[in-house]
């Protein structure tokens, strides 16, 4: 098997070299990237485009140089081979950025499938390169290929470290490539993610704000067909059982959903389908409710600790009342990703994960947050794994 | 009219059949079709035809199963496994012999096969493609094979047409197969006679059609051109409804309802649409006994036709229009 390597920024003479955290020159780069992607044509047409863009911005990465002591004496590992994966196709850039602030060198392997977002961005880097002489050029490599395992067995020998964007199927795939005994791993695999809310401390909320919440778990849910790692496929009511609060909720967000959603007719059947499974092979089940085709909630009457496999898409959701957050302890483990919230103290969450010696919940965040990544992400402390620290005495 | 009462009746006693002898599909008329079974046509409750891939799903002890039929599954992919007892298989070939002979009539015809011949090493399983050849074969003797080792074999071929081509005879054939071979490698020098008293049945696979951009209409013309084949069917058929299938009109080329049949048409709420509207193609069926697929939601998507023609006058036919383009799901998930 032997994949033609496509260079879409840079070419073979890449460099391993690492260097400083935030350095000027990343973060010069990184603020014309921002400035200059803001300006192309069609970037109203692209809101990730857009969303990258912001995050980017010279404010946002200060902000993330400040909170990076850098007193600590540290400098990047060397040289990064990134796996990115396929459906998101901005999400490489983020995990390029990573490595640039970390102070490493990187070769980002992009998904086959060509996103035009991948082209907008590719080359608006490679223009910035050669307009500046930069000397982040061999520090930045694109590439794209398929069935190369002979690339894959040489870079995953020869780099320090791997960011391995999931599917579980190609962080076990890439196991098979041996990694340099110092090198390290960083994998991102499937994940199962959750939202809490208080219905009886959410009655207290205006129209208004219940309509802006909606909107919140829309943008968490169905604005990447809930198919995000991040994505809440489970929502707890906790406390009172609150009927009038809940049917509000679902019957905004249907009503939101009506207008907002492009709901492609191929996935109609596909989800109907994992509606009739869950039906015929849970035995939890209370009941279930359709509105139309747009929300399909399930609704049960006990919740397991094989709750992490009730996973829906394109907005199918479980629901589970409970009285305290006691009851649902035991369903937690280290599929647990992000736990977004509304009517509930997020120190009582994190009282929550602490005392109860959990396993699972990397994240918790308010609703409408579930998306945004940062540099702890997934659990993982990323400017700290990235870089490595010198004792200086 | 009255026909259409007596076969919504059996499809309403089939359904209460199944809740009562189906724990799995009782749990989905439970959920999501509470109340009590409903008798109208639009409230028939339906299940996905894909769902046969996830869950075992049968009305029958396992010490009645005599078959079990699976679904080519697409590479990788889960196959739908359809569980038939005695009384269901004899069922299927019965009413597919009713269906056929009136193509075929009831002599059965020298039998030409587009496709390998394959040993069955399990008589009690095996997949759409060889049930369809089994099933069809009973309509033809002296049975020959087109193909050998991915190749046309032409001292079979040559042997078979100097035989039997001056009176009628029958050819049957997966529809990509009849254009892989008939009309795209078939060498007209190499044959010695021509195909113009063949009646041809095709049908399955026209996902693959659809990717050339190979119409029904086109495919006709090109079997015409080249061989003087002239008598074509195409079928549209369910594994899960394997002997109730649906054979294209002569004329108009829609496909044809019959007795043991139904077709509707859903819009994307499952709301039924009007003729001429397309939608999701729900199909009914008498024949599932021993397992609960007398009502099945495909993928395909169709419309229901209202047109002059003569020769189908008087039957509720409908036309395929393929699978409703997928798209790539987004967020970060492979599972």
């Amino acid at each position: 098997m032997t994949g033609k390597i496509n260079y879409l920024v840079g070419n073979a003479k890449f460099s391993f070299d690492p260097y400083e955290p935030f350095s000027k020159e990343v973060c010069i780069f990184l603020d014309i990237f921002s400035k200059e992607l803001n300006l192309i044509k069609d970037i109203k047409n692209y809101p990730d485009l857009k969303a990258l863009s912001f995050w980017c911005r010279n404010k946002n990465i200060s902000k993330l140089k400040k909170n990076f002591n850098l007193d600590k004496n540290r400098i990047g590992l060397g040289g990064i081979f990134h796996v990115t994966p396929a459906n998101i196709p901005t999400n490489f850039v983020y995990s390029l950025i990573f490595g640039l602030l970390t102070g490493n060198s990187n070769v980002v392997k992009v998904p086959s499938k060509e996103f035009e977002q991948v082209n907008i961005i590719c080359s608006l880097i490679k223009k910035i390169l050669k307009k500046t002489n930069n000397v982040l050029k061999n520090k930045i490599t694109i590439i794209r290929y398929t069935d190369n395992n002979e690339f894959t067995k040489k870079i995953s020998s020869r780099c320090n470290a791997r960011i391995i964007w999931g599917g579980d199927q190609t962080i076990n795939s890439l196991r098979n490539f041996k990694i340099n005994e110092r090198a390290i791993d960083i994998n991102f695999a499937d994940r199962y993610s959750f939202c809490i809310m208080d219905a009886s401390k959410m009655e207290k909320m205006s129209n208004f704000e219940i309509k802006n919440l909606v909107q919140r778990f829309y943008n968490d849910t169905y604005l990447v067909d809930q198919n995000a790692c991040s994505s809440p496929h489970l929502i707890v009511w906790l406390g009172k059982n609150s009927k009038k609060l809940k049917e509000k909720f679902w019957k905004e967000l249907y009503d939101l959903v009506k207008i907002k959603y492009k709901f492609n007719e191929s996935a109609l059947v596909e989800k109907y389908t994992d509606l009739c499974k869950f039906a015929a092979s849970l035995n939890n089940i209370k009941n279930i409710q359709k509105f139309n085709n747009l929300i399909y909630k399930i609704e049960l009457k006990k919740i397991d600790k094989n709750n992490h496999n009730n996973r829906g898409k394109w907005g199918l959701f479980f629901e589970y009342n409970s009285k305290n957050l006691a009851e649902i302890k035991n369903i937690i483990n280290n599929k647990y990703q992000t736990l977004t919230y509304c009517g509930v103290d997020k120190l009582l969450l994190k009282k929550f994960v602490l005392q109860n010696n959990l396993k699972g919940i990397d994240r918790i965040v308010p609703i409408g947050q579930s998306l945004n990544i940062g540099l702890l992400w997934d659990g993982y402390d990323i400017l700290n794994i990235l870089s490595r620290g010198i004792e200086i005495k | 009219m009255n026909n259409q009462n007596q076969f919504y009746k059996e499809i309403y006693r089939l359904t209460k059949y199944h809740y009562k002898n189906s724990k799995e599909y009782k749990k989905i008329l439970n959920l999501l079709f509470p109340g009590k079974i409903k008798k109208t046509i639009e409230n028939i409750p339906f299940i996905p035809a894909k769902l046969f891939k996830d869950i075992k799903l049968k009305s029958i002890s396992d010490k009645k199963v005599f078959k079990i039929l699976q679904s080519s599954g697409t590479s990788g992919g889960k196959t739908s496994k359809i569980y038939l007892d005695k009384q269901n298989a004899q069922k299927q070939t019965f009413v597919l012999n009713e269906i056929a002979s009136k193509i075929l009539g009831k002599q059965r015809l020298p039998m030409l096969i587009i496709d390998e011949k394959k040993n069955i090493s399990d008589p009690k399983q095996f997949d759409a493609k060889t049930a369809a050849i089994l099933g069809f074969s009973l309509f033809g003797n002296s049975h020959h094979y087109l193909i050998k080792e991915k190749k046309i074999d032409y001292k079979t071929l040559n042997n078979f047409m100097e035989k039997y081509s001056n009176s009628t005879f029958f050819i049957f054939g997966f529809t990509s197969y009849v254009y892989e071979f008939l009309i795209k490698s078939i060498n007209n020098s190499k044959l010695k006679k021509n195909f113009s008293n063949a009646v041809l049945i095709h049908g399955g696979g026209w996902k693959k059609m659809e990717k050339i951009k190979i119409s029904n209409e086109i495919f006709k013309k090109k079997l015409k051109e080249k061989l003087k084949l002239e008598n074509i069917f195409n079928y549209y058929g369910l594994i899960e409804q394997t002997g109730s299938i649906f054979f294209e009109c002569r004329k108009c080329s829609c496909f044809v309802t019959s007795k043991y049949s139904d077709v509707l048409i859903r819009d994307k709420n499952f709301k039924i649409l009007n003729n001429n509207k397309v939608g999701f193609i729900q199909l009914l069926s008498l024949l599932p006994k021993s397992y609960p697929g007398h009502s099945i939601l495909t993928e395909d998507m169709g419309e229901i036709i209202e047109n002059n023609c003569n020769l189908c006058f008087g039957k509720k036919k409908f036309l395929v229009h393929g699978r409703a383009e997928k798209s790539e799901i987004r967020g970060c998930s492979d599972v």
